[in-house]
């Protein structure tokens, strides 16, 4: 009886839920959903902007599979979304030890270096543009004071994804910084203690202790750089624009050109579907492993 | 008949247009239409098969008189009393209050416009919004806006390298044949005749529509650094084996000082491709639509390009637009810089530029088989989807008056698009560059011949062998790449067509 | 003796060390924020100099003389202001109403279990943002409000609905839920419950929220460059209105940049300390 009522009350109280989200769904039906289904629906079209709309149902699909140009973004892609994010982890995990410290004027200093996350990514990526000039970069410059040879940074088709990659460590760092800050501020201090009479350096410290501890927040900074960083765009858009030649075209890339600059709707919207079916699947992969993770321990 | 065939016909002919009286221009598919009251048929066209140059002519403003004739400036109402009735005098009143929208680009053309805008109001109680994006937002903005039916603008700066085709076949932009007839709607003081033969020729459409007034029309040129030549007694280019000797002669990387340096970027770069294989005399892309882009002259042009950019030009020249291009030369760091003439005022501005007044502008120089100048050109066109058309129009006559070309030439904004700019005193004695340089103009005019194809897959086409050419910077076989982005851009073209 | 000497001795030696250890925390903190002190001294110097020394190498580090020029520049050819008070409303209403919508679906979520919506927002958040920039755009086209600031704050939406809610589920699962089951069996209903109890706990995590959300509709750039009007153009668009065609212009840009950027700069400063508390009280748990 008792136990009948409590589930009808759990009932009740689950459908007054609803009404908490209604306007969300309300919103999201609008602005996200309808996009999605008439990107599905163009994706199926041959449509270029200017010219008729026809149905042509998977052709779009099976063009893009034997595109030589397309698929060749896909590893780039890859291959930039690595370096944005195992680059900003391990720099991140640095950072947030030192801001685990304290010291005068944390505060500000903190400020200061998280501003790049902050930052316009336009203007940012405006202001590396210039620094990466191969003749006239004051990055050269520097690289010439300590006796390095100058780089052609985004100049040149060898260097220009580690380069762009660097903008992106650049400015998302600090997130994976505030991540693992967070993190490191809900540890437990006893066994270090304890590891400190067992006389532990720092490092076994960190390897044996901090790591396993912080991993959980490692893995969500993993999954939200590796999905930023598979859609950038600003970045790459404003600095390279996909060159030299198509030397850093990543999907994003190869997508805009595909819809902007070509105006071709039909196709553009094939390759949404199927960039969206990548970032879905990799997020998929990652949640896994996370949950692994977690079983295990 | 269907219209291809007559298009085609015509183009045939239109190539056929040699020397015309200035700034003659071979034009890919454009029609010459020298009076704008009649449509101009085929046959309008001098039969004469004289594709060679004629550099003797002088550029001066000797337009035949057309034979509608713009009413004389005594007609011009004498009070600005507002003309109601169509059919009377013409006024510049006539549609006063009305606010229109004008999309420039954010050039110098578009900031003398915006500069001087509070005069046309004046002139014509017209309220004018006047935007002017970066242009690779601009081009952009006007696709999406147009193609979705609706546009956010009454009158339009677009160019005809890039777009004409993609309007024109649209029908985005509006005849404007109506109002050049009518003398109530055309200034008396306008004179269309005062514009030069190669943008007349390039605003108006294969069928006779004129879809814009021309604007400014731009030639390639080979800027040169006079110090640098000196030094190690050098003679300018005159041709291009010239121009390749003189690269190797003065490339000395260990000073800092590159031979050449031109737009390696992709998409950019096709320019500069384009327009030296006009010194094979061939166009990319011919009147037939065939694909002049494997023969022995496409792969001759495209060695030298990788010859040039890849033992003379900077480091890094594969990822060089023109203002990365232009900052090397600016600092003296490049020898010789081939690109369009308007870069010139920034080169003689001190604020900006090491080379003040070290700099010989030099027309393109002779390819191994014909002298062109390439060329490019923008106009004013008024959108089909306008409610305010009329104003429109007063607007593209404005910002293409004798006036405010004349400021933008004073202005060092390249070549315009009338000839009597060129003989303005006010403008030459203002003029923020050196004399050389109109002189160089005035000669490139009397040569210029479209470089860019005039088709709808622009885009795709400057994309397409923009990788190729930046494939070769980086080594590969010229044949090879040509022939890769052939066969990827041939389907698209193809299609492009027959829609 | 020995014995003092040696307790000096530790005493020097554990001295030695925390000065080590201090130069070496000094040492790292430089190493960790001198990239992004440089890039803003950069842009800021860049802005300050004649292009003559913008290109100059070995390049010119302070300007001398500096010069106002670019600003002057800029401001004279592009209306600043109006763009800037444009970002502030596209940016604030957008977060507004991604508060007022997600903090309470998050809430639901979060507590019924809502979990095909929850699987909806992390999709929404995983959509590259330029596939919603075509059909956007078509129907603000078909409803005939293209490039008003309403498209503009609609299309921001986007950004903002996920973000806010993403953030806020997991600071509503986290929540003990003792204190609100208390206010329920207190008479309160659901909506006071959340309203008067679960709500002022999350605070720290609307917080994050809304900075996080605000900042990013900020930097948008995309959908200002296609739904945008002359009038409706919000300041991450504008900073390309100072490269002219033609013209060198690294000063005019980098001063443009920094105008537009210099808001968000600010703010993060200033709320610095929220969205480390915030993210530190749980936020990206997920």
């Amino acid at each position: 009886m008792a136990l009948a009522s409590h589930r009808k009350k759990g009932y009740s109280r689950q459908n007054a839920y609803l009404w908490f989200i209604a306007p969300a769904v309300l919103a999201i039906f609008a602005v996200i959903v309808f996009p999605w289904v008439y990107t599905l629906w163009m994706s199926l079209h041959d449509w270029q902007i200017g010219g008729k709309s026809e149905f042509v149902g998977i052709e779009n699909f099976v063009k893009l599979a034997t595109d030589a140009r397309f698929l060749s973004t896909i590893p780039r892609t890859l291959y930039f979304t690595l370096l944005s994010v195992l680059l900003p982890v391990v720099l991140g995990v640095f950072a947030a030890e030192v801001f685990h410290q304290k010291f005068p004027l944390r505060g500000l200093v903190r400020g200061i270096y998280i501003a790049p996350m902050m930052a316009t990514p336009v203007a940012i990526a405006l202001v590396f543009t210039m620094m990466f000039h191969p003749q006239l970069g004051v990055l050269n410059y520097f690289l010439t004071l300590v006796g390095i040879p100058k780089s052609l940074w985004v100049y040149s088709a060898d260097t220009v994804i580690p380069t762009l990659a660097l903008v992106e460590v650049w400015q998302w760092t600090p997130l994976v910084m505030l991540i693992v800050l967070g993190a490191l501020a809900s540890l437990p201090t006893e066994p270090y203690e304890s590891a400190l009479i067992d006389g532990a350096n720092q490092w076994q410290m960190f390897r044996y202790i901090t790591f396993p501890l912080i991993l959980p927040f490692l893995m969500i900074a993993v999954i939200i750089r590796t999905i930023d960083a598979l859609k950038s765009f600003d970045i790459i858009y404003v600095i390279s624009q996909g060159g030299p030649g198509t030397a850093s075209e990543t999907i994003n890339i190869f997508l805009y050109l595909q819809a902007f600059s070509f105006l071709r709707i039909g196709h553009a919207s094939a390759v949404v579907v199927v960039f969206f079916v990548i970032i879905l699947a990799l997020a998929i992969i990652l949640l896994v492993a996370r949950e692994r993770l977690r079983w295990n321990r | 008949m269907s219209e291809k065939l007559t298009r085609r016909d015509f183009l045939k002919r239109a190539a056929l247009l040699g020397a015309g009286v200035t700034g003659t221009a071979i034009l890919n598919a454009c029609a010459p239409t020298p009076e704008p009251t009649k449509a101009p048929a085929p046959t309008a066209v001098p039969a004469q098969p004289t594709k060679a140059p004629e550099p003797t002519k002088a550029p001066a403003p000797t337009t035949a008189p057309a034979p509608t004739k713009a009413p004389a400036p005594t007609t011009a109402p004498t009070a600005p009393a507002v003309v109601k009735t169509p059919g009377d005098a013409f006024s510049w009143q006539r549609f006063k209050g009305e606010k229109i929208e004008a999309l420039l680009i954010k050039n110098t053309q578009g900031d003398i416009m915006a500069q001087n805008i509070k005069e046309f109001q004046d002139l014509t109680g017209i309220t004018v919004g006047v935007d002017q994006p970066a242009e690779q937002q601009q081009r952009q903005k006007l696709a999406v806006e147009f193609a979705s039916g609706a546009t956010s603008f009454d009158v339009v700066y677009y160019s005809f390298h890039v777009q004409k085709r993609l309007f024109g076949k649209n029908k985005w932009v509006m005849d404007v044949r109506d109002y050049l007839k009518d003398p109530t709607m055309t200034a008396p003081e306008f004179d269309w005749n005062d514009f030069s033969e190669a943008g007349k020729a390039w605003a108006t459409e294969p069928d006779g529509r004129i879809d814009a007034l021309p604007n400014k029309i731009d030639y390639c040129n080979l800027y040169c650094n006079k110090e640098l030549f000196d030094a190690k007694g050098v003679a300018l280019p005159k041709t291009y084996d010239e121009m390749v000797a003189a690269a190797q002669k003065l490339h000395d990387p260990s000073k800092n000082v590159f031979g050449f340096v031109g737009r390696g970027l992709k998409n950019a770069n096709t320019m500069l491709w384009a327009w030296m294989l006009l010194g094979w005399d061939i166009d990319v892309i011919d009147s037939k639509l065939n694909l002049n882009t494997t023969g022995p002259e496409a792969v001759e042009c495209s060695k030298m390009y990788q010859n040039l950019m890849k033992n003379y030009a900077p480091p890094g020249v594969g990822g060089f637009n023109w203002n990365e291009a232009q900052s090397a030369f600016a600092l003296g760091q490049a020898a010789m810089w081939m690109d369009g003439v308007g870069f010139a005022a920034p080169l003689e501005d001190a604020k900006s530029s090491k080379v003040k007044g070290k700099v010989a502008y030099v027309v393109q120089p002779k390819g191994p088989k014909a002298q062109w100048a390439g060329m490019t050109g923008d106009g004013m066109g008024i959108s089909s989807f306008s409610k305010k058309q009329g104003a429109a129009w007063y607007f593209s006559m404005w910002a293409a008056s004798k006036s405010i070309l004349a400021k933008s030439f004073a202005a060092g904004s390249g070549s315009q698009a009338r000839n009597s700019v060129y003989t303005n005193a006010e403008a030459l004695k203002s003029l923020t560059v050196p004399t050389a340089w109109v002189d160089t103009v005035v000669a490139s005019g009397k040569i210029g011949r479209a470089a860019l194809p005039i088709i709808v897959p622009v885009t795709e086409f400057r994309d397409i062998f923009g990788v190729a050419l930046n494939n070769m910077i980086g080594g590969a076989d010229a044949a090879t790449e040509l022939k890769k982005a052939t066969d990827e851009f041939k389907p698209i073209l193809e299609k492009s067509e027959k829609a | 003796m020995e014995s003092v000497n040696s307790a000096r001795q530790a005493e020097i030696s554990y001295r030695l060390k925390k000065w080590l250890g201090r130069i070496a925390l000094l040492f790292s903190v430089i190493l960790v924020v001198s990239p992004a002190i440089f890039v803003f001294f950069w842009m800021l110097s860049l802005s300050l100099k004649y292009e003559i020394d913008n290109i100059a190498y070995p390049p010119v580090f302070i300007p001398d003389p500096p010069t106002f020029d670019n600003y002057a520049k800029i401001f004279r050819e592009s209306n600043y202001v109006l763009y800037g008070y444009n970002s502030v409303i596209v940016s604030g209403a957008a977060t507004l109403i991604a508060l007022l919508v997600g903090v309470p679906a998050a809430y639901g979520i979060a507590k019924g279990k809502a979990q095909g919506l929850g699987m909806l927002i992390m999709v929404a958040r995983i959509t590259p943002g330029l596939s919603y920039l075509i059909p956007l755009f078509m129907l603000f086209r078909f409803i005939g409000i293209s490039g008003s600031l309403l498209a503009l704050t609609i299309s921001h939406l986007v950004i903002t609905i996920p973000m806010v809610v993403w953030v806020m589920i997991s600071f509503f699962e986290d929540m003990h839920p003792e204190l609100e089951e208390a206010a329920l069996v207190d008479g309160c209903n659901i909506w006071q419950a959340f309203y008067r109890v679960s709500m002022p706990i999350a605070r720290p995590g609307i917080a994050v929220a809304a900075i996080l959300a605000f900042i990013q509709s900020w930097n948008n750039f995309l959908f200002g460059v296609v739904i945008a009007g002359r009038e409706t153009r919000t300041l991450p668009v504008a900073v390309f209105n100072a490269m002219t065609f033609e013209q060198l212009s690294w000063g005019p840009v980098a001063a443009a940049a920094l105008v537009v950027t210099l808001p968000s700069l600010l703010l993060t400063i200033f709320v610095q300390r929220d969205i480390v508390t915030g993210l530190a009280a749980g936020s990206v748990k997920g």
